[in-house]
């Protein structure tokens, strides 16, 4: 019969064939007797059901019995519709398309689920594995727990906020607190490229503005249009007492003294990060001086945003009485303090705060240098014209950088170097006056004469060279030029001088071991000790 | 070797930084950097954090700065000098006339 309605029927003699059948063949609905041997209706129903898992497989028993708690069994084993025998063929296939279709729905929605799980399993794991590079980009980050203290707490797996630390090379300490559009990963994309510019730059010791300026542009390039970040980079010195900062669109900042009274109101300056073009920049900072001990708080506004149980926001004015609460109160305790009052409401954004002390920094002990052991000696001789297109000095510096060990004493080699090499030039080959430099707008003037003399020098010559002694950690200097001698200022003293020149020779024997002259004056010899 | 100069938001710090050297090669530059300082201005900061050398000839035009600003400002501040600039300045006891941060 059914297989006149173009069905394909596949006949099973009992329970146990019938769940064979199952397995070889794609079935779509089971018509079920109650009465068979080895395996009866009521065993076999749950079997089918148990292999057909999460689709829908109708099972509709046939069935000769008619009283009411066999029904009832029928249905408690998994049958999902009955049919008494003898039975009426309408009504069968009746209930075998309506049974199909539920199944086709099923169907359907289990190739979704199916779908859906793997589209979330794909995006877990994609989430994880930038969650990785976020954690080891991030907080991969030294600590300085004397100097900052902060707390930051996502509203998601990926945090809009990114709080970055790190020390410049001459001790000044540097923080940034950004605050992306929005949160989790869409907002957190971008916390990539900005600490990588940070602390590349803070590396180098570059001011506040220019960091400001740099990240910018970055994220002017990087983020959509509608993705911006408000920051608060700061620059503290390295003795604690001035500060630095570029502001854009952060809530306000205070200065606290150690009691957690206000002391000061910073206010955001700029437009956040990442909306105006280079052009349109402004990158104008602000200077404060403080006391050593003084704090800086900073958070971003998911805190002053936070609500309370009817709707008002935590606010200014309550951060403000909770840093005033105790002294030294810590980021922690201020956390504390808006959960609590918003407690009720889940949290809307993410939550940050850094309070930093005005510290000295301390000093880090040197490494000990390693010297090169090969005796580098380097020479020039330079003639009249090329005493005037050039400038050797820093030239011979970064020369002598390359051994092994000098780079660390460059400044004081300039200074050695420059000293004598413009002594020999002014004095010995051109024959300036320091005099000059005493009156007023001498300095001025005498650069002009300089420039003058030097523009029409023809014959003339300086020879330095510079010997380094690798058993003495040394380098000897010696600056020799064609001219008549000059005697070097006698009788400086070590006390600050008004006078506006012979400061030169003052420096040279201070940072030089040893300074001599020929006895013609024509050339020096210093002696610059590496240890 | 370069010289910027920027003046704070308020107005009321000039800072002027100095990339590389600092020698008798900045001395027009320099003059002119400190020729902006106006009623406003309460401080002016010369920022050595890029500074690499200097030589007596900048002691010189530091000192001509003080003597020509006067106390037309509150201070003058040598900031974020790398240690061997700051020793520097120390042997020409510069710490008695500036501030040395």
């Amino acid at each position: 019969m059914l297989e006149h309605q173009h069905y394909d029927v596949l006949v099973a003699n009992n329970g146990l064939e019938a769940l064979e059948l199952l397995k070889q063949h794609e079935v779509d609905i089971v018509l079920l007797d109650v009465m068979m041997p080895v395996m009866n209706g009521f065993e076999t129903a749950p079997k089918i059901k148990e292999y057909a898992g999460d689709v829908y497989l109708p099972i509709i028993f046939i069935t000769a019995l008619e009283d009411h708690a066999s029904f009832e069994k029928c249905l408690r084993v998994g049958g999902d519709d009955f049919i008494h025998k003898p039975f009426d063929r309408v009504i069968l296939s009746a209930k075998i398309r309506a049974h199909a279709r539920t199944r086709k729905l099923s169907k359907e929605a289990n190739e979704q689920k199916r779908q859906l799980q793997y589209h979330y399993n794909q995006t877990e794991r994609e989430h994880e594995i930038v969650e990785h590079i976020f954690r080891n980009a991030l907080s991969g980050q030294q600590k300085f727990e004397s100097i900052c203290d902060f707390h930051l707490s996502p509203a998601s797996m990926f945090n809009g906020d990114m709080f970055l630390m790190a020390k410049s090379p001459i001790g000044g300490f540097y923080c940034l607190l950004g605050d992306f559009t929005g949160h989790g990963l869409a907002a957190a994309v971008g916390a990539l490229p900005a600490s990588r510019i940070f602390y590349t730059m803070v590396q180098k010791g570059m001011a506040v503005s220019d960091i400001a300026t740099e990240l910018n542009s970055s994220l002017y390039t990087l983020l959509p249009g509608h993705m911006f970040c408000a920051a608060a980079i700061i620059e503290i010195s390295s003795s604690g007492k001035n500060i630095s900062a570029w502001i854009g669109g952060i809530p306000d900042l205070y200065l606290i003294d150690g009691a957690g009274s206000v002391l000061k109101t910073i206010e955001s300056q700029h437009m956040a990060l990442g909306i105006l073009d280079e052009d349109e920049f402004e990158r104008t900072i602000l200077h404060f001086e403080v006391e050593t001990g003084t704090r800086l708080v900073m958070a971003t506004d998911g805190i002053i945003e936070s609500e309370g149980p009817d709707g008002e926001m935590f606010g200014e004015h309550r951060l403000i009485d909770t840093l005033g609460s105790k002294s030294a109160i810590s980021t922690q305790e201020v956390i504390n303090c808006v959960r609590s009052y918003s407690e009720h409401a889940e949290q809307q954004d993410d939550l940050s705060i850094a309070i930093v002390n005005c510290l000295p920094a301390i000093q880090e002990n040197k490494t000990k240098a390693h010297y090169s052991s090969i005796p580098f000696d380097v020479s020039v001789s330079l003639d009249a014209e090329q005493m005037k297109s050039t400038d050797p000095v820093l030239e011979i510096v970064n020369v002598l950088s390359n051994v092994e060990g000098v780079d660390a004493h460059r400044s004081n080699i300039f200074l050695l170097l420059s000293e004598a090499y413009n002594n020999s030039l002014d004095h010995g080959v051109l024959g300036l006056s320091s005099e000059l430099k005493n009156q007023e707008d001498g300095f001025l003037e005498y650069y002009s004469q300089r420039a003058d003399a030097l523009s029409r020098l023809t014959d003339a010559s300086i020879k330095v060279s510079a010997t380094y002694c690798p058993e003495k950690s040394c380098i000897i200097f010696e600056i020799c030029d064609s001219g008549c001698g000059f005697t070097p200022s006698s009788g400086y003293t070590p006390e600050y001088s008004s006078e506006e020149h012979g400061r030169g020779v003052q420096l040279l024997s201070e940072i030089a071991d040893s300074v001599s002259y020929n006895p013609t004056g024509n050339e020096v010899t210093l002696v610059y000790s590496l240890l | 070797m370069s010289l910027s100069k920027n003046a704070s938001a308020d107005g009321k710090t000039l800072t002027i930084q100095i990339k590389g050297k600092f020698d008798f090669n900045l001395v027009q530059s320099f003059r002119q950097a400190y020729a902006e300082v106006n009623d406003q201005t309460e401080k002016v900061v010369v920022d050595l954090r890029d500074t690499d050398y200097m030589d007596s000839s900048a002691l010189g035009m530091l000192l001509n700065m003080k003597k020509t600003l006067g106390d037309s400002v509150g201070s003058i501040q040598i900031s974020n000098c790398r240690p061997q600039l700051k020793k520097i300045l120390q042997i020409s006891r510069f710490d008695k006339k500036f501030e040395i941060d």
